[in-house]
C-alpha cells in the first residue's frame, strides 16, 4: 500500500506499474474438475429452464437460460450441469450462475466441432462474447450506438496491474492480426490504439493511430483517453459509447484473433495476482475456474476476515466467496491480509480540501458528499456534479476523515439511475 | 467445501494512512514552539491555563456526546486543538472560569451545537474568544492582566500602545524583538517565530492550505503598506502589525481551520487577502486594538459565498454536439 509522504504539500501522485523488462511465462493453473459460468440474465422462479440440473453439455456449447434470452456463455469443457442458481452482485443485481461438472475423458469429446464462426460482426457476437477480455462486440453489433471511433487499450486500468500490458508486448503479432479482423468486421472509420509509455511497441501499429498514455493515475480511464486523446469531452452521465467511443482491452483483441486461428472460442484467460505480500504472478486458466483454485496452486493461504479483491486497489470490488468464477473481465485479483486492510469511519467531511485538489474531474467532492449523506442525489446530480465523476476513486484515497466517498458516489449514481428510471 | 468468512468492503481497498488523529496531533505539534515559548515565558500560570483549557474542551465534548447520545468524538483530538488554541490566545493569568467558560462557548456552542467535527460554519476557539472578549473585555487586556509580571523590555501591548499612545510608541517596538517573542500578550501569541517554523510545518505536511496563510498575510501587508504609505505619522508600518497580537496565530492556525475555510484554489486567495485586509482596516479604522478574532470571523462567514466560485467540472458547461 502507497503511503502518504512526510512532506505532502504536493498532490500524491500514483502510477501505474509498469511492465517488468524481462517477462517470466505466467503459470498454467490446471483446469478443474467443476467450472463456474455465470450468465448475465436473471433467474426467474416461474418460468423453465434450457438447462436443468443433470443436463449435458457439450464443448463449446452456447448456454441460454431461455428460448427468448439474447445474453449467454460458451461452456469451455463437454459435461453435465451440477446446479443452476442466483448470483448477486455489489449493488444487488442478480445474474445467474451454473456449476458444470467436467467429464472424465475430455478426448471424447473433443472431437465436437465448434459452431461455424464466419468474420462478420453478427456471427463473432453470437459466440464469442465471453473470451478473455469480454470483447464488446454486442456493442459493436449494435446499430443504434452509432460508433465512430474504437479504441484497442494496451493499459491497464488500475495500479498494479500489467495483464494488458503483457498481453500487448508478448502476443504483438495476434494484437495486430486481431486488429486487422476488426478492422474487416465493422465500419467504425477510426481505430486508434492507446500504448503506455513505457511500453515500446508504439512503432507497431503503421495503419492505426497511437495514443501514448502517461503513467500517472488515472490517465487511462476511459473518460480521460476521451479529454485528452480524441478531444471529446466526456458528456456527464453517458458512457463513452453513447458518445460513438468503443473501448476494448488488448486481450480482447488478441483473443479473437486466436479464435479466428483456431475455429473456436478460446477460454485461457490471463490473470495477475497480487498476494498479501505484495509479490506479483501472472498466471494463465481456464475462464470459470473458482479462485480458490488459482490460490491453491499459488500457496496463497487466505483465512477468515480477508479480503480478496476483484480488480485493482483504486477501483476493483471484494467478492464474498473464495469460489468466485474466473470472468472474462477480470484483469486482476488482489489479496490483502486482515491486518492490513485499511480502516474506515463514519465521521462527517471535515471540509480539509484534499478531495477537491485531487479530483481529475474537478469535482466538488467535500459538498457532494454532504448531499448524498442525506440521499438528496437529484440535488447531487443538478448542482454537484455527481455525474462527472470517472470512478477513479482517489478522493477516498486521500480522505483525512476516512470516508468511503467513492462507495457515496458509487452508491448516488447507481439510485439516480433508478430514479429516472421511475420516472 | 471450505468457506471463509471474507472481508467485504468498497473500492478503493488502499488508504494513504491519514487520519484526523494524525491531522489534529500534527497541529498541536506545530503549536508547541509557541507554546512552549509561552510556559517559560510566563511561568507556571500559563501551563495552568493551558492544562485547563485542553481538558476543559475535551471535557464539555466529551459530556456533549453523552448527553447528545453521540458516539464519543474526542479521540479525533479536534476538541484538543481547540482547547489548545484557545488557551494560547489567553494571557497567562486568565481566571479559570473565565478558561471553563471559553472553552464552553467554543467547543459546545461554536462546534457541537452544529452537528460536531466539520460541521461549525466559524472557528470554534475564536467564537469562544469573542463572547468572552464582549463579556469581560478585562481579562484580555494583556497590560492589565499581566501587570505583576516584570520584563526586561517595554511592559505594553504593542497593539494597544499604538492604539492609546498613537505612532510615537513605536520606537519602543524593535521589529526583532517582536519577532523572538519579547512583546507582552497571550501564552501563545508572543513568539512570532515560532509560530511561523509551526506553520510552515503544517504547510509542508499538507495539513494547512499555504493559499490561505500567504493570501493573509499578503492581505496584511499590502493594506498596512498603503495606509503607512498614505501619513506614515499616524500608520504603523507593515512589519509592526505582522508580529503583533494575534496576526500571525490568526494566519497559521485560525484562518486555516478546515471546516470554516474555502476549499478552492481562487476562493481560498480571496478569503485570505479579505482577512488580511479586514484585520488593518479594524487597527486602523476601526475601534478594537487588535482586531483578528472578529476580522477571522467575518471571513469564515463569508466563505461559503466565496467558496462557490469553483471550476467547471468535467463535461459541465462545454456545449459538445
Amino acid at each position: 500500500m502507497i503511503k502518504r509522504s512526510f512532506f505532502a504539500l504536493a498532490q500524491p501522485t500514483l502510477e501505474y506499474d509498469p511492465l517488468e523488462p524481462d517477462p517470466k511465462t505466467p503459470e498454467v493453473i490446471q483446469s478443474p474438475d467443476n467450472l463456474i459460468l455465470l450468465v448475465n440474465e436473471t433467474l426467474k422462479s416461474t418460468k423453465d429452464t434450457l438447462f436443468k440440473k443433470g443436463d449435458r453439455v457439450e464443448k463449446f456449447e452456447r448456454i441460454r437460460l431461455y428460448e427468448d434470452s439474447t445474453e449467454y456463455n460458451v461452456s469451455p469443457v463437454a459435461g453435465t450441469v451440477q446446479r443452476i442458481d442466483i448470483f448477486a452482485d455489489d449493488f444487488g443485481n442478480t445474474i445467474t450462475y451454473l456449476v458444470i461438472k467436467k467429464d472424465k475423458d475430455q478426448d471424447s469429446s473433443s472431437d465436437q466441432q465448434s459452431p461455424a464462426i464466419s468474420p462478420d460482426i453478427r456471427s463473432a457476437d453470437g459466440l464469442l462474447r465471453n473470451l478473455p477480455g469480454a470483447p464488446p462486440l454486442k456493442k459493436l453489433a449494435d446499430p443504434d450506438l452509432k460508433l465512430n471511433t474504437l479504441v484497442v487499450t494496451c493499459t491497464d486500468d488500475d495500479l498494479l496491474c500489467t495483464t494488458q500490458q503483457y498481453l500487448a508486448k508478448t502476443e504483438l503479432a495476434h494484437l495486430k492480426e486481431g486488429l486487422g479482423i476488426l478492422k474487416s468486421m465493422v465500419s467504425i472509420p477510426k481505430i486508434c490504439v492507446a500504448v503506455p509509455e513505457s511500453l515500446n511497441i508504439k512503432n507497431e501499429f503503421d495503419s492505426f493511430q497511437t495514443f501514448s498514455i502517461s503513467a500517472t493515475y488515472p490517465e487511462a480511464l476511459p473518460e480521460l483517453v476521451l479529454k485528452d486523446h480524441l478531444n471529446i469531452i466526456p458528456v456527464p452521465g453517458q458512457t463513452p459509447e453513447e458518445q460513438g467511443v468503443c473501448f476494448m482491452s488488448a486481450e480482447a483483441v488478441i483473443s479473437i484473433a486466436k479464435a479466428y486461428d483456431q475455429k473456436t472460442p478460446v477460454f485461457e484467460k490471463l490473470l495477475t495476482i497480487i498476494g498479501k505480500d505484495g509479490a506479483r504472478t501472472r498466471i494463465k486458466a481456464t475462464i470459470g475456474t473458482p479462485l480458490r483454485l488459482i490460490f491453491n496452486q499459488l500457496n496463497i493461504h487466505i483465512n477468515d476476515m480477508d479480503r480478496i479483491v476483484v480488480g485493482g486497489p483504486m477501483r476493483g470490488s471484494a467478492t464474498f466467496s473464495i469460489h468466485h468464477p474466473l470472468q472474462p473481465d477480470m484483469d486482476m485479483i488482489m489479496v490483502q491480509d486482515r491486518d492490513i486492510i485499511p480502516e474506515l469511519s463514519d465521521s462527517a467531511c471535515v471540509n480539509c480540501g484534499k478531495c477537491v485538489k485531487i479530483c481529475p474531474a474537478q469535482i466538488p467532492v467535500n459538498l457532494l458528499v454532504r448531499y448524498l449523506a442525506a440521499d438528496q442525489y437529484e440535488e447531487a446530480a443538478d448542482g454537484f456534479d455527481l455525474e462527472s465523476c470517472i470512478e477513479c476513486g482517489l478522493c477516498a484515497y486521500v480522505c483525512t476523515a476516512r470516508i468511503p466517498l467513492f462507495q457515496y458516489i458509487r452508491l448516488g449514481k447507481h439510485e439516480l439511475s433508478k430514479l429516472r428510471a421511475d420516472i | 467445501m471450505i468457506n471463509r468468512k471474507l472481508t467485504v468492503s468498497h473500492a478503493p481497498f488502499w488508504h494513504d494512512g491519514d487520519s484526523l488523529f494524525q491531522m489534529n496531533l500534527n497541529i498541536m505539534l506545530a503549536a508547541l514552539p509557541a507554546v512552549i515559548f509561552g510556559i517559560l515565558h510566563f511561568g507556571g500560570p500559563a501551563v495552568g491555563v493551558l492544562a485547563l483549557s485542553i481538558a476543559s474542551a475535551m471535557l464539555w465534548e466529551l459530556l456533549f456526546n453523552v448527553v447528545s447520545k453521540d458516539p464519543i468524538s474526542i479521540g479525533d483530538l479536534e476538541a484538543a486543538v481547540i482547547g489548545l488554541i484557545f488557551g494560547m490566545m489567553l494571557p497567562a493569568t486568565t481566571p479559570w472560569w473565565v478558561v471553563v467558560t471559553g472553552t464552553f462557548v467554543a467547543v459546545v456552542v461554536g462546534k457541537m451545537i452544529y452537528g460536531g467535527i466539520g460541521t461549525n460554519p466559524f472557528n470554534p476557539a475564536l467564537t469562544g474568544m469573542a463572547i468572552l472578549m464582549l463579556s469581560w473585555p478585562v481579562f484580555f487586556d494583556a497590560d492589565a492582566a499581566l501587570v505583576s509580571y516584570e520584563f526586561d523590555y517595554p511592559a505594553l501591548a504593542p497593539l494597544a500602545a499604538l492604539k492609546y499612545q498613537g505612532i510615537a510608541a513605536l520606537d519602543q517596538f524593535a521589529v526583532s524583538d517582536l519577532l523572538m517573542g519579547k512583546q507582552v500578550g497571550a501564552i501563545g501569541s508572543t513568539f512570532g517565530l515560532g509560530i511561523i517554523l509551526g506553520g510552515i510545518y503544517l504547510i509542508l505536511r499538507g495539513y494547512i492550505r499555504w493559499e490561505i496563510s500567504v493570501s493573509f498575510i499578503a492581505g496584511i501587508i499590502l493594506t498596512a503598506f498603503i495606509f503607512h504609505m498614505g501619513n506614515p505619522d499616524k500608520y504603523a508600518p507593515a512589519m509592526f502589525h505582522l508580529f503583533s497580537g494575534y496576526t500571525l496565530l490568526g494566519a497559521f492556525f485560525l484562518a486555516t481551520e478546515n471546516s470554516s475555510s474555502p476549499v478552492n484554489t481562487i476562493p481560498m486567495f480571496i478569503y485570505g487577502f479579505m482577512g488580511g485586509v479586514m484585520i488593518i482596516l479594524m487597527r486602523n479604522v476601526g475601534v478594537y486594538a487588535d482586531g483578528t478574532v472578529l476580522a477571522i470571523l467575518l471571513i469564515n462567514l463569508v466563505n461559503p459565498l466565496v467558496d462557490t466560485i469553483r471550476p467547471k467540472a468535467l463535461g459541465k458547461g462545454v456545449n459538445n454536439a
